[in-house]
C-alpha cells in the first residue's frame, strides 16, 4: 500500500490535472491517513469541481472524520452532478441510517440498485433494510474500514471499459475518440485520450449522464420530441453525442481537421456496432 | 413572429438569423442566468423555458467538452425529431439560440449565428 | 434530498420542483412564516431561521410596494458567488404562500429556478384545498404552530 501512495503520488506529481488523486486519495484513506487524504481530495476537487467521483471521495473522508453534515453536502452535490451515481446513493442511505431514517436510507438504496442491478453490497443492504440498522450501517458504509471486496468493488469510480476492442472493432479511432456508456454514465466500451494523449475516459463519462438528461429535457420541454444527436464544435476538436438504443450513450471524439458531416457519419456507424454489441450481451 | 429586443444591434442580429428558411425563431441568452437577452420568436415558443434550457445544456456540454480536452464550445447543435436547436456562445456570456425546422440548413444557420455572436461580443 | 411536507398536498409539486430545478434547498411557507414544507434541510433551527427571515423579507418589500402603490413584487433573486436565492410568492387555495428556494450556480441558474417555479406555482394552486385559507397567525399560536410543523418536518 505504501508503494502505491508513492506510486500515485509521483503520478500525481508529475500530472496534477489528471484523475489520479480519486486513487490517491482513497489509498490514503484506507491507510487511515485521513488529513493527507483530506488534502489530496480538496486538491483534487479545485481542480475538478464538477467531477461527481470528487465529491464522493471528499465525501467519504468526511465521513471517516465523522464530519457528517459536510459529508452529506458532498455525496448531495455528487447527485446533482451525476443522478445515478451509486456511490453517493450509497453514503446518503448510509448517514440517513446513522439519523435513524429507514425510509430514505432504503429510497436511496433503492435508486442505487437501479444504477447498479448487480452490486451485491447494495442488494445486501437493501435486504437489510427492514431486518435491523446496525447491519444495514455497515452494508451501506461507504466509509466502512473492513468491508466484503464486493462493496469496495461498488465504490470504483467508474467501471473498466469491458473488451473495449470488440465494441468498436474495426472503427478507426475505437481505442482513443469513441466510448460507450451505460444510462449512469458507466463505461461500457472504448476509451477517450485528449490532444496530450493523456486518458480522460473517466472523465468525460462523469459529465456524459449529464448531458445526454439535460438533451433529452430540453428537447421535450421545447416540444422538438425525442432527441437523435448532439453534435458541437471546439477550439481544438468536435464531438458528437447520440444514443445507439434506449440505455446507452455514444460520444464520438475528433480532431478539428474531421468535418462535422464527416463525424457524423462516423458516430453512425459506430452506433450501428454499438448497437450490435449490445444486443449480443442480451 | 414576436419580437422583443432592448436594442437596434441585437434586433439586427436576430433578424439576419430568422431570415433563414426554416428558423422558426432566435434569442440572445444570458449565459450564467439562462434568462432572455432578446428574442424574436413564432407564436408557441415559450422564451424563458428555450432561454433556461439551453444556457443549462450549453453548461454541461461545456465541462463535458473541457474534460474531453476539445476546448471550449463554439458551436453545438441538438438534433430532435420535430426541430432542432443550434447555439453559438459569443464571448460577452451571452448565447446566440436558434430553433429550427429538423431540415433546416445548419451551415447557414451556424453562419448567421456566429455572425450574431460578433455582432453582440 | 429529503423533502418532507406538513400539509401533504404540497409534497408532490415540490419533490418535483427541486428535481427538474436543481434546488439545494426549498422552504415552502404561509405569509406568517408557518411552514408547510421544506426540501433539503438538515436541521430544524435552519428553517426556522430561513422562515422567518424569508417572510420578514417579503413582508417588507411588500409594504415597499405599498408605499409605491403598486402590486406586491412577484419575486426577488440574491446572486452570490456559488448560490443564488429566489423567494417569491404564489396564490392557492390555501392563501397567499411564499417559496423561499436557494440553488447551485454549478448546477441550476436563475432561468431555470424561474422555468419550474411557474410549474410549482400551477401545481401547488391544482392541488391546494379549496376555501381553506389560513386564519390570522396570533403570537401565542405562533409558537406552538411552528414546533409542530417541525415536529413532522424532521420527525422528532
Amino acid at each position: 500500500m505504501a508503494d502505491d501512495v508513492k506510486a500515485l503520488s509521483s503520478q500525481l506529481a508529475q500530472d496534477p490535472d489528471s484523475l489520479v488523486f480519486l486513487r490517491l486519495g482513497e489509498a490514503l484513506r484506507h491507510k487511515g491517513q485521513l488529513d493527507a487524504a483530506y488534502r489530496v481530495a480538496v486538491t483534487g476537487l479545485e481542480r475538478h469541481p464538477h467531477l461527481a467521483d470528487a465529491h464522493d471521495l471528499y465525501a467519504r473522508i468526511l465521513a471517516d472524520k465523522h464530519d457528517y453534515e459536510r459529508a452529506f453536502d458532498e455525496w448531495d452535490m455528487a447527485l446533482r452532478i451525476a443522478p445515478a451515481h451509486v456511490g453517493a446513493l450509497k453514503g446518503l442511505a448510509f448517514l440517513y441510517f446513522k439519523i435513524g431514517d429507514v425510509q430514505q436510507a432504503a429510497a436511496h438504496l433503492e435508486a442505487a440498485q437501479q444504477a447498479a442491478p448487480d452490486d451485491p453490497g447494495v442488494a445486501q443492504a437493501l435486504a437489510l433494510a427492514r431486518g435491523g440498522a446496525t447491519e444495514v450501517e455497515r452494508a451501506a458504509d461507504p466509509a466502512a474500514e473492513a468491508e466484503p471486496a464486493t462493496v469496495q468493488e461498488s465504490l470504483a469510480p467508474a467501471a473498466q471499459p469491458l473488451e473495449e476492442a470488440r465494441v468498436f472493432a474495426g472503427l478507426e479511432g475505437a481505442e482513443e475518440g469513441l466510448l460507450l456508456l451505460d444510462g449512469s454514465g458507466r463505461v461500457l466500451g472504448g476509451a477517450l485520450k485528449d490532444s496530450a494523449g493523456q486518458d480522460v475516459t473517466d472523465a468525460v463519462a462523469a459529465y456524459l449522464a449529464g448531458v445526454s438528461h439535460e438533451a433529452a429535457r430540453t428537447a421535450k420541454l421545447l416540444g422538438l420530441g425525442d432527441w437523435s444527436g448532439l453534435a458541437a464544435e471546439g477550439k481544438l476538436g468536435h464531438v458528437h453525442l447520440t444514443s445507439p438504443s434506449a440505455d446507452a450513450l455514444l460520444l464520438v471524439v475528433r480532431d478539428r481537421a474531421v468535418p462535422m458531416g464527416r463525424l457524423a457519419i462516423i458516430a453512425q456507424r459506430a452506433a450501428a456496432a454499438a448497437r450490435r454489441w449490445l444486443e449480443e450481451q442480451g | 413572429m414576436t419580437a422583443e429586443s432592448p436594442g437596434g444591434g441585437y434586433g439586427r442580429a436576430l433578424d439576419l438569423i430568422t431570415r433563414v428558411r426554416g428558423v422558426r425563431g432566435a434569442m440572445l441568452v444570458s449565459a450564467d442566468d439562462g434568462i432572455v437577452v432578446a428574442e424574436q420568436l413564432m407564436e408557441g415558443i415559450k422564451g424563458p423555458a428555450l432561454a433556461a434550457l439551453a444556457a443549462s445544456l450549453t453548461t454541461r456540454l461545456r465541462r463535458a467538452m473541457e474534460a474531453a480536452g476539445v476546448g471550449v464550445s463554439l458551436f453545438w447543435h441538438l438534433q430532435a425529431e420535430q426541430g432542432a436547436l443550434l447555439v453559438v456562445p459569443a464571448v460577452s456570456g451571452i448565447l446566440v439560440v436558434a430553433v429550427a425546422e429538423p431540415d433546416v440548413n445548419v451551415g447557414l444557420v451556424r453562419l448567421e449565428l456566429l455572425r450574431g455572436a460578433e455582432a453582440v461580443a | 434530498m429529503t423533502t418532507r411536507a406538513v400539509e401533504a398536498w404540497t409534497l408532490e409539486p415540490l419533490v418535483k420542483f427541486v428535481k427538474e430545478a436543481g434546488a439545494r434547498l426549498v422552504l415552502v411557507m404561509t405569509s406568517a412564516g408557518q411552514v408547510l414544507a421544506q426540501s433539503g434541510f438538515a436541521r430544524a433551527v435552519d428553517v426556522m431561521s430561513a422562515a422567518a427571515l424569508g417572510a420578514a423579507i417579503m413582508a417588507s418589500t411588500e409594504e415597499i410596494a405599498r408605499q409605491l402603490n403598486q402590486a406586491p413584487f412577484a419575486a426577488l433573486n440574491h446572486q452570490g458567488e456559488r448560490h443564488g436565492i429566489f423567494l417569491a410568492g404564489l396564490a392557492t387555495g390555501r392563501g397567499r404562500l411564499v417559496a423561499l428556494v436557494v440553488y447551485d450556480l454549478d448546477v441550476s441558474s436563475l432561468g431555470l429556478v424561474q422555468l419550474f417555479f411557474e410549474q410549482l406555482a400551477a401545481e401547488l394552486q391544482a392541488a391546494s384545498p379549496k376555501g381553506s385559507v389560513s386564519k390570522q397567525v396570533l403570537a401565542a399560536d405562533f409558537e406552538r404552530d411552528l414546533s409542530d410543523s417541525l415536529k413532522t418536518l424532521f420527525g422528532r
